[in-house]
């Protein structure tokens, strides 16, 4: 039992909810004014992460679709800004939303065969959905769009926008907290559109279908529209986060970390430990995976403290190791992850009833 | 006559809902037990924890071992064999390939069994090498005793038999059990629903309802009984 | 007509190992109801043991025989431990763990043995440049012979396995009906076990043959491969070994058709679209492959 119980809606309850967002207002605002540079670009990265992960999390934590193609969404928002960018001469605010149009056609049709074949072999459609992007992009036959396997460069901003309170912005660290902010524009969008979803009608669908399709269907949802929509939003959203990281590095190649299956791994991973069916959960996981990789990656780099000890022998940076030993651990002790776990002992202390 | 299985407040249930409340029944050897129940009255969850395919609680003992905590498939090696509900037969796999995973627990050679059972029933030999999943429904019946009886068990468990049979061939699969019974001693712990034949071939009698034993007999008292010639054959 | 030759031979032999690696994620699904996507890792990683064991002085083919013999114990002790405890939360629990698994074995063999490869590996089978035999114009190297019949050799092995022994017909009992197996006597824990014991040792030596072929073993050694088999497993049938074997060896040969006779579509990098087009297809028009049946039963 709970050692404290709030009354829903009551002053105590509102004011824990004012604290939540003060909290994370401070901690929107630490970033950019308190960190360097460096820093504050991985933030941004982990907040592409964030929207990548929220976005799957609609299709895999709240319909229960399994996906490892959502890299291919991300590459589909890369190469749209890259390409109308680049060589059309589109504005980066279009080709953002022209990614995400044509990341929710593709989104749609990929949950076609979803709506006939369930779990493993959906998985095998989304591995060859991730699989064959990469391959596309780089096919001489497309060579003319895309250049192939040597990529996009060059695609900057050419003068930023002044925005309101940060006046004029100049240099390279100014650019970095303009897309600080950019990023976390688009995580409110993400979120608002994720939370949105979740709590109406459409959410309930969803959850009904993860829980029991058959269930679900004789309660009157509409499987097909539903798994196609939501495939389509998903979509839609991984590429804004896919359109965001070619403004922000300027670069698009087919082999980029996140265009690949690895990333569809990665924000697979960012899912799962942030915790699944949840809206903070995939924000927690973004943090703790950036966390993760830049401290083993410069622990390991100079040999300090316990990770350089154990990885001293290792020629690469074992993000890759200590996350894959937490996805499993996570299975077997917290299967909803971070955010499941913190809120399981939470509900120990106080209970909103 | 000596007893080969005695079961003492066993309970079993299915996560957190207990389905047996602390059943006692006992089976002598070369007895064909018969016991009755409702839909939902624990006959299958009794069958299914005295075999160890569910966890239970209590004491079963089968030739005076106790085998409560044994696995499934230990407790067949002890000489126990479970005709499950619906059949259980391996539809992909061919009659004979059924009966020879029959005795897979046992050591010795068994192409002899196998003869015996065709002998026995002649239609699983003129279908042995037809898939088990084409075959009709009291021919998977025949094919799971039989299938059963390859491991040369000392308890044969009946889980519903007659279900979904026409009653031409139930009395056909009763009249096997008899003749098994009477030739080789074979004890057999038979559960129906519709009891009408099954207590034709019954040395004794329980009564099973929501989890517990309420009373045990002969067969002669149940049929004359009018409560339970009405709840359990029908007239 | 030697070029058509050339690429049936060629076709046959990487067909070979798309069979084979095919033939693991059967055997694993036909036995335990799940897709291990970490297969293609696992041979890689055994692989790397077996280049270990040779670089340490024992005779390749010995090697190869402990390598498979590893293969086996890791995989019975990863169903074991990982995978039957988890399955009892979710499918996707277990696809998870295996996509773990398959990030963890590739990092760890990269951080253990170094990125860039600097191993060479030999390979089983006689491979100089002039270990090949002239066949109708084309010339079809002793190696490819070699993995060509290694692998019809191992699929023969199977179907005895599961056909002709004891335990084969109790893994063939636990796939049709898990609950009577039981019933019947048989471990089933024992089965589940062995059939990723099975696939893991199968998967040891297509990485050590394949590694033989490119000369050299580096992480990514089994990934394409892996996408290959399971194009092999979804157009045969994933419950289907049989289907698995043809699909595999066709699926080689067209490919290399494709890419020999029109190089121009189908260049390097298409070759392994080519197997996902498959996936795709297959998986829209007859979701359970040429020769699988309709219905598998889960453990």
């Amino acid at each position: 039992m709970a050692l404290v119980t709030i009354k829903r809606n009551s002053p105590q309850h509102i004011a824990i909810r004012v604290l939540g967002v003060l909290l994370v207002a401070i901690a929107v605002l630490w970033v950019p004014t308190k960190m360097t540079t460096g820093n504050i670009d991985s933030m941004t990265n982990a907040l592409a992460l964030v929207i990548a992960a929220s976005a799957l999390n609609l299709v895999i934590g709240y319909t229960g679709l399994i996906s490892i193609g959502h890299s291919a969404f991300f590459g589909i928002g890369s190469y749209a800004t890259g390409v109308l960018v680049s060589k059309y001469g589109w504005g980066h605010g279009w080709s953002m939303i022209f990614g995400a149009l044509l990341a929710f056609i593709f989104g749609f049709i990929v949950a076609l065969p979803a709506l006939r074949i369930k779990g493993i072999y959906l998985a095998l459609v989304t591995l060859a959905v991730a699989v064959l992007f990469p391959t596309m992009m780089k096919w001489p036959k497309l060579e003319w769009l895309t250049n192939g396997a040597r990529g996009i460069s060059g695609i900057r901003y050419e003068e930023l926008p002044s925005l309101p309170f940060l006046g004029e912005l100049k240099g390279r660290d100014d650019r970095t907290v303009f897309f600080y902010w950019y990023a976390i524009m688009l995580v409110i969008i993400t979120v608002l559109v994720c939370r949105g979803i979740v709590k109406s009608r459409m959410g309930r669908a969803l959850i009904a279908i993860r829980d029991n399709e058959i269930g679900a269907e004789v309660m009157g949802v509409n499987l097909a529209t539903t798994k196609t929509l939501v495939f389509g939003v998903s979509a839609a959203l991984t590429s804004l986060a896919g359109s965001l990281s070619v403004a922000r590095t300027g670069v698009v190649t087919a082999d980029g970390a996140n265009l690949t299956l690895i990333g569809s791994i990665v924000f697979l991973v960012v899912m799962v430990v942030g915790g699944a069916a949840t809206i903070t959960g995939p924000i927690i996981g973004a943090l703790v995976y950036v966390w993760v990789d830049n401290y083993t990656r410069t622990a390991s780099a100079s040999g300090d403290g316990l990770i350089g000890w154990l990885f001293d022998w290792s020629a690469v940076s074992p993000a890759s190791i200590i996350l894959s030993v937490a996805l499993i651990v996570l299975m077997f002790v917290a299967p909803d992850g971070v955010f499941g776990l913190v809120r399981r002992l939470a509900r120990r202390v106080a209970v909103i009833k | 006559m000596s007893e080969i299985l005695r079961t003492h407040d066993l309970r079993a249930g299915y996560g957190l809902i207990e389905v047996l409340h602390g059943v006692n029944i006992n089976v002598d050897a070369g007895e064909i037990v018969v016991v009755l129940g409702a839909n939902g009255a624990g006959k299958t969850t009794m069958m299914r924890a005295i075999s160890g395919m569910i966890p239970r609680t209590g004491v079963v003992d089968f030739l005076a071992d106790d085998i409560a905590h044994l696995s499934a498939h230990k407790v067949t090696a002890r000489g126990i064999a479970h005709v499950p509900q619906g059949r259980g037969t391996f539809p992909e796999l061919t009659v004979e390939e059924n009966l020879r995973i029959g005795a897979h627990s046992r050591r010795d050679s068994f192409a002899a069994d196998i003869d015996y059972w065709y002998g026995v029933f002649p239609r699983l030999q003129e279908r042995r090498l037809q898939r088990a999943g084409s075959l009709s429904g009291g021919e998977q019946q025949m094919l799971a005793i039989a299938r059963a009886l390859m491991s040369r068990p000392k308890l044969l468990l009946c889980d519903e038999p007659s279900l979904g049979l026409a009653p031409l061939v139930t009395r056909e699969l009763f009249e096997v059990l008899q003749r098994l019974n009477a030739e080789t001693g074979l004890s057999v712990l038979l559960v129906e629903q519709n009891a009408n034949l099954a207590l034709e071939i019954a040395s004794r009698v329980y009564l099973l309802e929501t989890g517990e034993i309420v009373s045990s007999g002969t067969p002669d008292e149940y049929m004359n009984n009018d409560a339970v010639r009405k709840s359990y054959l029908g007239h | 007509m030697s070029r058509f030759f050339q690429y049936l031979f060629d076709g046959l032999s990487s067909g070979a190992i798309y069979s084979l690696l095919a033939l693991c994620l059967v055997v694993v699904y036909r036995g335990t109801g799940y897709l291990n996507f970490a297969q293609g890792e696992m041979s890689m990683f055994c692989t790397f043991l077996v280049w270990k064991l040779n670089d340490w002085g024992m005779p390749l083919w010995l090697a190869a025989i402990c390598g498979m013999l590893i293969g086996y114990l890791g995989g019975a002790t990863v169903e074991t431990t990982l995978i039957r405890p988890v399955a009892k939360r979710s499918q996707f629990a277990v696809f998870v763990v295996a996509i773990g698994l398959f990030l963890g074995l590739n990092s760890l063999a990269g951080a253990i043995w170094g990125a860039p490869p600097q191993e060479t590996m030999p390979s089983l089978f006689p491979n100089e440049p002039e270990d090949f035999q002239r066949i109708f114009g084309a010339s079809w190297r002793y190696q490819s012979i070699g993995i060509l019949v290694v692998g019809l050799v191992v699929t023969g092995l199977l179907f005895a396995l599961f056909n002709k022994t004891r335990f084969g017909l109790a893994m063939r009992a636990v796939a049709s009906n898990a609950d009577s197996a039981r019933l019947v006597g048989v471990n089933t824990g024992r089965v589940l076990a062995a059939s990723w014991g099975l696939a893991a040792a199968i998967g040891a030596l297509a990485g050590t043959m394949v590694a033989g072929t490119t000369g050299e073993v580096v992480p990514g050694l089994m990934f394409s491969y892996f996408v290959y088999a399971s194009a092999a497993a979804t157009l045969g049938g994933f419950d289907s070994l049989g289907g698995a074997v043809i699909a595999g060896l066709t699926i080689g040969v067209v490919e290399n058709m494709a890419a020999g006779y029109a190089p121009k579509w189908i260049g390097q990098e298409m070759r392994l679209g080519v197997a996902l087009l498959i996936i795709l297809g297959v998986l829209l028009v007859r979701p359970t492959g040429l020769f699988g049946e309709q219905k598998v039963s889960r453990v």
